[in-house]
This record gives structure tokens, sequence and C-alpha cells, in this order.
């Protein structure tokens, strides 16, 4: 039976590099020569990809969104009463290299509540169009049904903190769309954060969060007065110690 | 407290036959997100400007030639799963010219098919208020994709559409193509949804071959109410 959407497809190999340079690439430089900056940490995050046979994938395209340093998402559903910074967009496109990897320069982005109440009500009250295809399908009613159970039961609840990450979208030849988010080892709320409690090996789990590497003080002089932080990962696409990727469908 | 965990997600085709496919593609089932970290927030990157002729890839700008091949249109309505037009979201299409060759540095080498001095072959627009979009472009050539195998690569074109909630990247093939039937990508779609990567034709009265290529995008996306 059609699931009555379209399906995805791989980007290949002939990716035009004019969506990367019509993209941001460098959250921290706001245009040419311009002095304003955005608020927060400066962070560079460096990520390595490989495949299953241990090799570095190029030509593979990332997007990363993320919250500013104030947690709070430039995104017309984000509620929270946290400032947006006027010169964060958090939306960044980058290549991998030969070598498998990229460097992603922005900030730190916040910790930040998830709005439940919302979402309970989403849940708890499908969208018409929901409705009538679940009138024809059995297992989509139950499903239905479902959502609206969960949709009580989170109305109930305390908002629920997420840990300081970055949302990967990951595009390359041989693959269809992957997501996935990144953390940061120096942080203490991914102690309680949903999404890495929702991967049940600590060995696994650990796999999404970037190490923070030791800067000389060079590197820091180099920087100016708001030193940078770099955090580093692989991220494997398969193989024994493969990265966890998220289904984000439903 | 509800119990709130979820079961395994999708486990992702590999392509039959694609070395990349087989080494890239993860082995594990995806993990379903949490209902609790569920939030929405899908990537809502801030629309680019665009310049003049952006959506009309057969001149490489505006009182330029025209490329060489045949000029096709493409238009179509962008929805969410829930039907809903998806509203000023970015369109970025690419596809080879009419000999089968991309203007890329790494499709150099592996094709014998020329360049087009007047085609690189991608281009942008951004959907109306009713998610419409339109572009023109060159019908594009097949090309081999692996000579060991045959493989040749079907006349397509490609479609990444990103913002206002949703994320989708597919490839748009044409109506009556025989080497759509023998081609790797095309044929890890599901056979009840091939229908929905070709592209229908229609009719033109400009005598240019026009095409409608409609995209419905699942997610859990929320289109947002009000971009402005």
């Amino acid at each position: 039976m059609s699931q009555g959407f379209t399906p995805e497809a791989t980007i290949g190999p002939f990716y035009p590099g004019a969506f990367l340079s019509d993209t941001p690439q460098d959250l921290w430089t706001v245009g040419p020569l311009v002095a304003h900056r955005p608020e927060g940490q400066p962070i560079v995050f460096v990520a390595r990809f490989i495949d299953a046979l241990e090799q570095p994938v190029p030509s593979l395209v990332v997007e990363f969104w993320q919250a500013n340093a104030h947690g709070r998402y430039r995104h017309p559903l984000d509620e929270s009463d946290r400032p947006l910074d006027p010169q964060f967009d958090g939306f960044a496109r980058l290549r991998t290299g030969d070598a498998g990897t990229l460097r992603l320069q922005t900030v730190k982005p916040g910790a930040h509540p998830v709005f439940m109440e919302r979402e309970a009500l989403r849940l708890a009250r499908p969208e018409p169009v929901a409705l009538r295809r679940a009138q024809g399908d059995p297992e989509l009613a139950e499903w239905v049904e479902g959502r609206a159970r969960s949709g009580q039961a989170l109305a109930e609840r305390a908002v629920i903190m997420r840990a300081p990450h970055l949302r990967l979208t990951i595009f390359a030849s041989g693959i269809d769309r992957l997501v996935t988010q990144v953390f940061f080892d120096d942080e203490p709320l991914n102690a309680t954060d949903p999404v890495l409690a929702s991967i049940p090996d600590p060995e696994v789990r650990s796999r999404l969060i970037a190490t923070r590497r030791d800067l000389g003080a060079e590197a820091r002089v180099e920087a100016g007065e708001r030193g940078r932080l770099e955090y580093e990962l692989d991220i494997v696409l398969r193989g024994g110690r493969e990265t966890p990727f998220f289904d984000d469908w439903d | 407290m509800a119990d709130t965990r979820v079961a395994a997600g999708r486990i992702l085709p590999v392509v039959v036959n694609d070395r990349e496919s087989e080494a890239r593609t993860p082995g594990q089932p995806l993990y379903r997100i949490p209902i609790e970290a569920r939030d929405a927030l899908t990537p809502c990157p801030p629309l680019p400007p665009l310049r003049a002729g952006e959506s009309d890839l057969t001149q490489i700008g505006p009182g330029r030639p025209r490329a060489a091949g045949e000029a096709v249109v493409i238009t179509g309505r962008i929805l969410d799963e829930d039907l809903r037009p998806v509203r000023r979201t970015l369109v970025e299409v690419w596809n080879a010219n009419a000999r089968g060759r991309y203007s890329h540095v790494i499709d150099a080498g592996r094709n014998d098919a020329p360049l087009d001095p007047n085609f690189y072959g991608f281009g942008r627009t951004v959907t109306d208020d009713e998610g419409r979009y339109a572009i023109r472009t060159i019908k594009p050539g097949a090309y081999i994709a692996r000579r060991d195998i045959e493989w040749w690569r079907p006349p397509h074109v490609h479609f990444s559409i990103v913002g206002s909630g949703v994320r989708l990247v597919t490839q748009m093939y044409f109506p009556g193509e025989p080497l759509n039937e023998k081609d790797f990508i095309y044929l890890i779609v599901p056979e009840s949804d091939r229908d929905r990567v070709i592209g229908r034709p229609g009719a033109g009265s400009d005598g240019e071959a026009r095409f409608t290529f409609d995209m419905v995008i699942r997610g859990r996306f929320q289109t947002p109410p009000d971009l402005d």
C-alpha cells in the first residue's frame, strides 16, 4: 500500500557547490568585516565521518541546526521567553573534504526546555486529515488513540530540559537523509537529557558526545579575548562503532 | 508516569549494487525520538536572497544564450504530511546537461560527455502561499554510473526542500524512460510509491514540455502557523 508520501533519495555525488557557498558555513561570522558577533561561547565542532570500511567519507553534506547561547531557536514554534540573538540564526551547511572531516565554527547552544503543553494539545487533538486517514486504516486509528493517551500523560508533566546539543541532518552519495544529535562532554545536563537517556547502552550513548580538545595557551591567545573551545567526534555511518541515528517520521 | 519508551524505528534499505550505499547505510534500526523530546523544531533556516533568473536553469544568467537540449518546465505543490501547503520553503534543484554531464569537478574524468558552456545545471526558487513552485531546466541526458555493471542512470532532476519545518531530498524521473526500470536508485522505491517520483506530463501552450511534480513530505514536522 502506498504510504502517500514522496520517497526520499540520495543527493548523489554531484551536489552543487553553490548550494554550500550560498548558505551560512560559519556561524561566528555575521558578514565580511562585520564587527558584530553572536553572543555566547565560541566553539569549533570538528566531525570526522567514517564508513563501514573505516574509510573517511568525503563530499558528505551536513546541515546544522541549533539553539542560540540562551537556548532559543529562531523558529516560529519556539515558545520560550528566552531572548533571540539578532546575530544568530543557527543554521549552517558544510561539506566534508577528502579526509572526511568538517569544522563548524559556532557558539555553544544553550540548554532549553521542551514545551510539552502545546505538544500535549497537538497529540491529544490530531489534525483532521490524520483522522480521515485513520478512518480507513485500523492500525492508524490505534496510533491516533495512542497519541491522545501520550498527550494526556505529557500534560501532567513538568518542563523537560534538553542538554546543549547540535542537530545534524546528513546527506551523501549512497545514503538518504540521516538525522542525529551531538552533545558536549562537559555538560552535566547530559545525565538527564531524554534523547541520550533513550539509548540504553552507555557505550552507544557516548558515540553522540563530542570530546573537548585540550587547546594550548597559544590557540587561546590566537582566538582573542573570547577563547574558543574545540570539540571533536567521529560519526560512523555503519559498522561496529555505528553512531545512533534517529527516526523523525513520527 | 506513562511509559514513553518507544520501539525501534526503521531499518534503512541499501541500494543494491551500490558500494557506497553498502558501506554508508546504517545497519542498525534507527532510534525513535522519545516522545518527551519531540518538539517540532525542525530546521527553519532563513530564506536566502535569490538572484534574478535563479529558477531558470536554461540560461546561466539573464540575457545569456539558451543551453543546448530540450527545455522543460517543472511545476508542482509541496505539502506537509497533513496535506497543508508548505509556504515559502526553499526549493533547490540540480541536474545533468542534455548529454548527461554534470558541471561538477567530481564528474570530470568519469564522464566523456562535454560540458555545455551555457548550462551549469543548478537553480533555486521559493514556494508561494499555496506551496507552489516552478522551475525551467534542460531535460537531462542519461549517463553511466558504473561501467563494470553497465549501470546507467536514467534522466532525473534532483530536488531539495528545506525550511518552513520540512526537509526532503528526492529525485524526479521522466515518464516512459526505459532506463527507469533498470536503475537501482529508482528500484529501491517501493513499487506502490514509484508514481510519486515520476513527473506527470502536461500540455504547454508555448511548445515547451511541462511536467507536474508534487511532493508530500513525511515527518512529524509541524508547518509553522505563520512565517511573516
